[in-house]
């Protein structure tokens, strides 16, 4: 029973590789977003009606009519699973999330330098490889969706962590604290949007890519309350003030070169209402995000 | 539950754009909210308040008919379950 359940679902993991790398080859994408680490691609490759036949062979399972029953069960799940993608690429699109979440560890851990440590570096220029933007695992300028999401998820616990250290955990205070975060992040990326539809930037941020920048302050978030568990209120402060600035030039010097316009974002003082606003804008949005770190991590440490 | 909130600003301030009267706030008016479209010209900046005062509009167009469904349950559900 395990065997043939195995079967099935390998069968759908090794669909999806095939499909994905049809689609970068179809794109013209010359580097694959994800290396490819599929063992048995080659059994896959001959067909569906084969895998489950091969396998239930080896099992208990000889009889007819069970692999039919088998080989109709895995054509019904892969067409079931086939429509759902489709339909669900319509509200959420996959294939650009899967651009965001192409990191590898030494990306992953360049970008936390970057992050408590954004002084020293020089070139923030994403770079773009014929009109779309490099994989984040080849550029560490370029924004991804993993550090957030870990970030994200890693505040609750630490939230936990800090409340209970408190006494004053019960398990509905994650999800409490996982949706006041989450409605928090919701109306900071909505404002930004506003704000940016006002101006009328011309400017190649998605709203994904706001999520991912408004995502990079629970690093220091996360920074801020282990040092105040460690060594009290006054390392939180000091710690959160650090984190504070240097997510504050973080946010100036990225988004300083995708709002504004190519002269001014150079250093050339450009005259005119237009980039002046523009400048008001980056601040701003660069200014809300400690405001958002203090008020989201105040109440867990006491 | 904090989403919860949210739906409910949400579901309150769209209401609030769509009960605006149009000729008091959207239009050449003495307060001076609204923008003579036909000198904006393509090309320059509209500018912040012609921007607000078409997001206005282009909301109560877009959310008077979902609005209506959305009151409507809203309405429901608190008669049910207070």
């Amino acid at each position: 029973m395990d065997y043939s359940n195995q079967s099935g679902f390998r069968q759908r993991k090794l669909q999806p590789k095939v499909r994905m790398r049809g689609s970068a080859v179809d794109s013209g994408e010359p580097s694959q977003l994800f290396d490819d680490t599929s063992a048995g691609h080659n059994a896959g490759h001959s067909g569906v009606d084969k895998g489950p036949m091969v396998y239930a062979g080896q099992s208990l399972l000889s009889d007819p009519v069970s692999n039919l029953a088998m080989a109709y069960g895995s054509s019904l799940a892969s067409q079931g699973k086939e429509m759902m993608d489709k339909n669900l690429d319509r509200f959420i699109p996959i294939s650009k999330l899967k651009y965001y979440f192409a990191v590898d560890t030494v990306y992953v851990g360049k970008k936390l330098g970057l992050l408590v440590f954004p002084y020293m570096h020089e070139n923030w220029e994403v770079s773009y490889q014929q009109d779309t933007p490099v994989a984040p695992r080849f550029d560490v300028n370029a924004p991804d969706l993993y550090i957030p999401a870990m970030a994200f998820i890693t505040y609750i616990l630490v939230a936990g962590l800090a409340l209970g250290t408190q006494n004053r955990f019960s398990p509905e205070i994650l999800g409490m604290q996982a949706s006041s975060a989450l409605v928090w992040l919701i109306i900071e990326v909505l404002a930004v949007l506003l704000s940016l539809y006002l101006v009328t930037v011309n400017t190649d941020l998605t709203t994904i890519d706001l999520v991912a920048f408004s995502g990079y302050k629970y690093v220091g978030m996360i920074v801020g309350v282990l040092a105040g568990l460690l060594f009290g209120k006054m390392g939180y402060y000091l710690t959160l003030l650090w984190c504070c600035a240097s997510i504050f030039v973080f946010m100036i010097r990225t988004l300083r070169l995708k709002i504004l316009s190519e002269a001014a974002a150079e250093g050339v003082l450009v005259r005119g209402a237009k980039n002046q606003l523009r400048m008001y804008l980056t601040m701003a949005i660069a200014a809300a995000q400690p405001v958002f770190m203090y008020w989201l991590t105040f109440h867990l440490v006491r | 539950m904090a989403l919860f909130g949210l739906i409910q600003a949400a579901v309150l301030f769209s209401n609030a754009m769509a009960v605006l009267h149009e000729e008091r706030f959207l239009a050449q008016s003495k307060i001076g909210w609204g923008v003579d479209q036909s000198i904006g010209g393509f090309g320059e900046d509209p500018g912040i308040k012609a921007q607000l005062v078409n997001l206005v509009r282009s909301v109560r167009t877009v959310m008077r008919v979902p609005l209506i469904a959305v009151n409507s349950v809203c309405v429901v559900l608190l008669l049910l379950f207070g």
